[in-house]
């Protein structure tokens, strides 16, 4: 059950059958997780890509998300990765401390929470900002840009490769890699095989070479020299590279993308953040609940009925982190954004001990490319609402994205 | 999230794990940034006592 033939097909009912991969679910997710979450079923059940489970209340996913130790990271995809067994060398490469269950996610973790925090991450703020300008000096004059593709995935990119201490001009090679994994190979195992051997295949020889030559300040180094605190090995090290990118990419592009497509239709929104800068940290939080990019999985690590659900071992469980934060238990009309939202206990992070990492550099980055934009391009619209083109599944968000201005 | 709400009363450790830098009473003058600070922590980790 891994093929696009063997999954499509009408949906006639979304609580039994649904498809994260339907094209009406990708473009727009909202009002199925909507109808889900409101009916007798609000964790639904689909056979479609292997077999899943799908939370959509604020409260299930949080508690899912709590109970870490029946519900496992040992598989974090929204599909399963049926050529896993078949990868040689990287056969066990995984994304840690994302893929880690305790004991030892604490030191997973431990080891790259520091460059992920605050006052780390504060360091990239000119640099990302510069990045945007420049971006933006290439189109600013041609009066249309696409601010997915010219915009939105151009930054993420590169600010990840500088933290990862790797060449920029691999940019477009990254962006595509991260792809291959995230959007085709979820529905295309040997697709998503091939882009992971890239990946690694290219991050094994960035380990050889700081082996090699040891650099400061330099994260692959650091993290290689970390063995006399804890048991650190060159595959956890390139875990760590794979996570970064594949997590650092994907999600906060698709966040900016989101958030530009929402200000497009709503010039109300940019005059208010025009006229009030103070709700730049509100409106951040608040596009981050509206459009949350992510979909984690979770693995039911043994037999057990959840909220009337019989779950079995093995069962995979896709964390709707969406469609949590529209729920209307949580939150006062969930589908309006409001930039000066007060309550906003969002899970677009996830929640509990696989909370992400990067958040801070996320929401930085989201801020700046946000910022930057509406400063020099503070009135435009979309060319065509309908030519707009979505990825979805693990993580969602516009990708061509064309606005005049 | 907290340390952005109401950076004068939460600082982040090494790790990035959330601190309370002041002892005492919360100034007046940042009462409702802590408030706000309470009302959007993700993990619901923060209590003000009265």
């Amino acid at each position: 059950m891994t093929t696009v033939e063997e999954n499509s097909g009408p949906v006639t009912d979304p609580t039994s059958d649904y498809n994260i991969f339907d094209q009406e679910f990708v473009r727009d997710p909202y009002p199925t997780m909507s109808e889900i979450r409101e009916s007798k079923c609000p964790i639904a059940h689909t056979d479609r890509w292997g077999g899943s489970w799908l939370p959509t209340r604020y409260e299930d996913v949080v508690a899912i998300a709590q109970e870490h130790e029946i519900f496992t990271s040992r598989s974090i995809t929204v599909t399963a990765s049926p050529l896993a067994q078949t990868e040689g060398p990287y056969s066990g490469v995984a994304a840690p401390p994302i893929t880690s269950d305790p004991p030892d996610h604490h030191w997973h973790r431990r080891l790259i929470l520091p460059v992920f925090a605050p006052q780390s991450v504060a360091k990239y703020e000119q640099g990302t900002r510069d990045l945007c300008n420049r971006l933006i000096d290439g189109f600013i004059n041609k009066g249309e840009a696409d601010a997915g593709t010219d915009y939105a995935q151009q930054i993420p990119v590169r600010v990840i490769s500088a933290m990862l201490g790797v060449r920029d001009d691999m940019a477009d090679e990254f962006v595509s890699w991260v792809r291959g994994v995230l959007e085709v190979g979820l529905t295309d195992p040997v697709v998503r095989l091939e882009n992971r051997r890239k990946i690694l295949s290219f991050f094994r020889r960035e380990l050889e070479d700081r082996k090699k030559n040891p650099r400061q300040d330099d994260l692959i180094t650091d993290l290689l020299n970390s063995g006399d605190k804890y048991p650190v090995t060159d595959q956890y090290v390139l875990g760590v590279c794979n996570l970064m990118l594949v997590a650092g990419i994907d999600t906060t592009w698709s966040a900016i993308g989101s958030s530009l497509w929402h200000f497009a239709q709503h010039p109300e929104h940019r005059k208010q953040l025009r006229d009030h800068p103070d709700l730049w940290p509100t409106a951040v939080e608040e596009l981050l609940r509206a459009y949350s990019p992510v979909t984690m999985a979770r693995i039911v690590d043994r037999d057990i009925e959840f909220q009337g659900c019989p779950m079995k071992a093995g069962d995979r469980i896709l964390m709707a982190f969406p469609a949590a934060n529209r729920d209307p238990r949580q939150f006062e009309n969930p589908d309006e954004v409001v930039l000066d939202r007060q309550h906003n206990r969002h899970v677009a992070f996830g929640s509990g001990i696989h909370r992400c990492a990067g958040s801070n550099l996320a929401r930085l980055e989201l801020r700046v490319a946000l910022q930057v934009w509406l400063e020099r391009i503070p009135e435009f619209s979309l060319v065509d609402p309908a030519n707009v083109t979505w990825a979805g599944g693990q993580v969602h968000g516009p990708r061509v994205c064309r606005v005049r201005f | 999230m907290c340390s952005i709400a109401a950076p004068e009363v939460f600082g982040s450790d090494e790790l990035g794990h959330a601190t309370v830098l002041i002892d005492g009473d919360i100034p007046a003058n940042v009462q409702a940034k802590v408030r706000r600070a309470q009302a959007n922590c993700p993990e619901d980790a923060i209590i003000i006592e009265e």
